[in-house]
């Protein structure tokens, strides 16, 4: 007997190696190491890019010679290079395509021995959606180049944030555990032999695994390949639930509806070309019934989150329909999803060298989420109130402006003496024209008064006005790029 | 045996900024040898008597939770006799007291004592023993003038370590504008001396050639054997001020300057190199200089004293900052002011008054929280105890505490009434994400007190709703009329709240 369940032991264990043996052939002809160098730029100095910083991670190899990695590798890169599993072979990328929001990167060659990099390496094709209870493989690389492959299984699917805060998306939640390896970062996870998706985070303690889904990786590559990509939707509202029984009372809600509280619509959005109103209460999208705390039942997941009805399942430009309760009678309307609109304070500037100029030792910029998350950890409470305030309430100061410029700190000159304590001020005018973003700063202070001054209006602050000679500015400006600031203005 | 640190509670909790020194630091300190003959020991030995040590017990309010009693307390303070029955103190000593103890140097006998004055803005108090008998025939100290810089003082207290009377001696080494910390809002002439004032020492005389050139105030946590005095303008003032039998507050001219020192700054206003002048970047809104002082106005002159480009005058040879003028008056009196307006030379004046909105900013003392209770919900009005208390994070907030005088806020809110608190219950349960903001209105109506909130959420007849808007948040609170007053009765047993309002 005790015979018996040695050869069985045997038995099952042959069969398991030789379909790692498939495996591991196919981990190291599909996965692309990913080497990238980031460098972002300095948020008081934005003449300044940040100390370079090293990231590594995974890719999948897709057709055509491309690599699905995400946004989070190739944000702000300075270089990226791509290796093969065995770290003989290196070559040169570049970003064809990169979200921000959805967190992903397609990557392509950039003048580099491209046929002998891909040579003998095999492309996985995008699989189909998976359910819960799925097994699914996560591929890593050990440091040798050694395959390690985990299993997973698919417990919950829920709209995650993994990256760009604020932008939630379609993730399958499984469970596994797993082992750190080199570059346990971005790991394709695979299912039949397809990539089901990348994985965004793990979660050690918990043993729980994020998976960005197919549906959403599909809608990213198709976007991308026709060479120009435009981005996932948005509806542009913001919502409250519906759970308190006092509130639908007062919002005089049937028993029998879910229901979401409108209570922001931005400028220029999709819902407000649709006539979404502040106050409607939003019942169905597509006629799928949405709930009180805003979920509805997906045929493949069961309760998903309403966002995933605009954001995950639709292209910019396609239409959805609406139903909104407003003062208790049921409206349709029909919304053609845009891009998000464009904010007074942008909250994703990855890539993008900040706007700004250099006049006299002041420094003028635009003011962007990243310039105040450059406060630290506790950046909601120690950045200026005032700048706080724009980011929280940009309705207050939307109107004449695109962006909003602020002196952000003084350089002490000649020009600037007896203002050195001046920082992080909101401009309303320069030489009376109002300033609508950096170049109409620029333009502006280049017709200083008849005086020979510029004068500078602050929207905020003690004094409101103060005067900067024209003149003494121009020549310490002169001095400044000679002092080795490598350009006064970028616009 | 050392006593507990509770004990000396009061004065850890007021003077914030105070060193923690090892209780022996003032033996390990060299002192300066005295100068001394044996008449003046005998002087001493007077003066010693009149140095007195105040006990006091304390009930310090709870701005989280306002309905509770409060933290019962204590502390040790020092005070002095400067007139019949009239002891000079600290207000900080005395602020929050509910009983208070004076006792003579060597006697064991505890006399009851009250405040007979008590000004938060300075820190100074005068009390007053209900049997003054045994003081009776004690020298009363002489307040003196400020002393110079360098020059040697005393320092006479029950500081920390004893219940026996400590000196130490120290030389004045700056004197200077500077905050109070009592109420963490005011500044006023400081004099800062190289002794350590410690716990306990507060309210002590500050001596000179045997009379009073300070009262021991507060110290430095930053930095070893710093210790500041409150010098005898302030200490002249204050008693001046209370002749009338009550004391005003200090007044302020309501404006603030900004340095010229910018070429091109001073170019546009035509002024030369040493032109004097300050240019007057704000007027607060219904300050005594409202409507007759401008922005952009440049203050040349101020009762006579010129003003310099960085806002200071010559008072007595020494440069101090032009307040310093204002700092010596009182509500109802005049300041003679030269400005120059657009060019043209402007003489005038303002009568400075109370200003009493500014309190905003200063902790008080002495008050019970007001506040108002509704369906678990806390209202509680802005002010710096409780800003201090609740330490909110919220931007909205934030702004209003910040810019409540600067854009006469106050003028159409008396008060920002913030929802500090929901005590869950049935009809409050699902609402989430209110804490710690500011409430816009209530059915619609703006509020700008807690009282006006107070009658909107308990009117005679309940409306369907009560709609409760809170700014920055567009789904608003709401509570049906028909539970409200069950919802705030159960909360009100449920979470121990024998008081449901002190508006």
């Amino acid at each position: 007997m005790k015979f018996l369940l040695t050869a069985l032991t045997c038995l099952t264990l042959t069969g398991y190696l030789s379909a790692q043996d498939n495996t591991d052939s196919a981990v190291s002809k599909s996965v692309i190491r990913v080497n990238a160098t980031i460098q972002s730029w300095n948020p008081s100095q934005p003449w300044d890019k940040s100390a370079p910083g090293k990231r590594r991670a995974l890719g999948a190899l897709l057709s055509g010679n491309r690599v699905l990695t995400t946004a989070e590798m190739a944000a702000d890169a300075s270089y990226i290079e791509l290796e093969n599993a065995d770290s003989t072979r290196t070559l040169p990328a570049k970003v064809v395509a990169i979200d921000y929001e959805t967190n992903l990167a397609l990557l392509s060659p950039d003048n580099g021995d491209t046929e002998g990099f891909f040579q003998g390496l095999s492309p996985l094709s995008l699989g189909t959606p998976a359910k819960i209870g799925d097994q699914v493989d996560v591929w890593q690389l050990e440091d040798n180049g050694m395959p390690l492959v985990t299993q997973a299984t698919i417990q919950s699917v829920d709209v995650v944030s993994s990256f760009a805060e604020g932008n939630f998306f379609l993730t399958y939640e499984a469970k596994g555990s797993m082992q750190s390896a080199s570059s346990s970062f971005t790991l394709p996870v695979v299912r039949d032999g397809k990539l089901l998706g990348l994985l965004s985070s793990y979660n050690s303690k918990d043993q729980i695994i994020d998976i960005m889904t197919p549906e959403i990786i599909s809608a990213f590559l198709a976007d991308a390949e026709d060479g120009k990509y435009i981005g996932v939707p948005s509806l542009g509202i913001g919502v409250s639930s519906t759970v308190d029984p006092n509130f639908r009372n007062w919002l005089k809600l049937p028993d029998d509806v879910g229901g979401l509280y409108v209570t922001r619509i931005r400028n220029k959005s999709a819902a407000e070309a649709a006539g979404l109103k502040k106050g409607d209460v939003l019942v169905a999208i597509n006629e799928h019934a949405i709930g009180r705390r805003g979920y509805y039942s997906h045929p493949n997941y069961g309760r998903v989150f309403w966002s995933h009805l605009v954001r995950g399942s639709h292209a910019v430009g396609e239409t959805i329909q609406l139903t909104v309760l407003r003062e208790g009678k049921e409206k349709q309307l029909t919304a053609t999803l845009t891009r998000a609109s464009k904010r007074l304070v942008p909250s994703l500037t990855y890539d993008q060298a900040p706007k700004f100029l250099v006049k006299g030792g002041f420094i003028f910029q635009e003011l962007s989420a990243t310039y105040l998350r450059a406060f630290g950890k506790e950046w909601q409470s120690s950045a200026p109130l005032n700048l706080l305030d724009v980011l929280s309430s940009p309705e207050d100061y939307e109107e004449g402006r695109n962006t909003l410029v602020f002196l952000s700190a003084t350089i002490p000159t000649p020009a600037t003496t007896g203002y050195e304590r001046i920082s992080n001020q909101i401009i309303g005018k320069i030489n009376g024209q109002p300033i609508a973003d950096i170049a109409s700063l620029i333009k502006a202070f280049q017709q200083p008064g008849k005086d020979g001054l510029h004068t500078i209006e602050f929207d905020d602050g003690h004094p409101k006005t103060i005067y900067l000679d024209a003149a003494t500015s121009d020549t310490i400006d002169a001095e400044l790029l000679k002092r080795g600031i490598p350009r006064l203005s970028r616009q | 045996m050392i006593k507990p640190i509770g004990l000396f509670g009061i004065s850890l909790l007021s003077l914030s900024a105070l060193a923690h020194l090892p209780l022996s630091a003032q033996e390990v300190n060299p002192l300066a040898p005295l100068p001394a003959a044996p008449a003046a020991n005998q002087q001493d030995h007077q003066i010693y008597g009149s140095i007195v040590r105040i006990e006091a017990a304390t009930q310090v309010p709870n701005y989280r939770e306002p309905w509770k009693a409060g933290r019962f307390s204590g502390g040790i303070g020092t005070g002095f006799l400067i007139g019949p029955n009239r002891f000079l103190t600290n207000a900080h000593v005395v602020s929050n007291a509910r009983r208070l103890l004076i006792t003579k140097h060597g006697s064991p006998r505890k006399h009851p004592a009250r405040i007979v004055h008590i000004a938060h803005d300075c820190d100074l108090a005068l009390l007053e023993v209900d049997d003054p008998t045994a003081f009776v025939g004690l020298q009363t100290l002489q307040i003196g003038a400020v002393p110079k810089l360098e020059s040697q003082v005393r320092v006479i207290g029950y500081p920390v370590g004893g219940n026996r009377i400590s000196v130490t001696r120290g030389v004045v080494s700056r004197i200077d504008f500077n905050a109070y910390s009592h109420t963490r809002s005011d500044m006023h002439l400081v004099v800062q001396i190289d002794a350590a004032i410690n716990p306990g020492n507060s309210g002590g005389p500050v001596l000179q050639n045997g009379h009073v050139v300070g009262v021991a105030f507060q110290g430095l946590r930053s930095a070893d054997n710093t210790g500041y005095m409150i010098p005898t303008p302030v200490i002249r003032r204050f008693l001046k001020d209370i002749e009338d039998g009550q004391y005003d507050h200090y007044v302020d001219l309501g404006i603030s300057e900004f340095p010229l020192f910018n070429p091109a700054m001073r170019k546009k206003f035509g002024l030369k190199q040493n032109d004097p002048g300050v240019l007057v970047a704000r007027v607060t809104p219904e300050g005594p200089c409202d409507g007759v002082v401008k922005d952009n106005d440049i203050l040349t002159a101020i009762n006579g004293n010129t003003v310099d480009a960085a806002g200071n005058i010559l008072i007595d040879g020494e440069k101090v900052n032009m307040n310093e003028i204002v700092e010596r008056k009182f509500s109802g009196d005049t300041i003679k002011l030269d400005l120059i307006r657009e060019g043209k030379v402007v003489q005038t004046q303002v009568t400075l008054k109370p200003f009493p909105q500014a309190r905003m900013y200063s902790v008080q003392y002495g008050v019970k929280p007001r506040f108002t209770t509704f369906a678990g919900l806390v209202l509680q009005p802005l002010d710096r105890n409780l800003y201090a208390a609740h330490s909110f994070s919220n931007t909205r907030v934030r702004r209003l505490f910040a810019h409540y005088i600067d854009e006469a806020i106050f003028k159409e809110r008396k008060d920002i009434v913030i929802l500090t608190r929901i005590l869950a219950d049935p009809v409050n349960t699902h609402v989430s994400g209110h804490t710690g903001t500011a409430v816009e209105s209530i059915n619609g109506e703006k509020i700008t007190s807690l009282q006006q909130a107070h009658e909107l959420l308990h009117p005679e007849t309940p409306p369907e709703f009560f709609v409760i808007k809170c700014e920055g948040l567009e789904r608003p609170i709401v509570i049906p009329g028909d539970k409200a007053a069950e919802a705030s009765r159960r909360t009100q047993s449920n979470y121990g709240i024998n008081t449901s309002h002190k508006l």
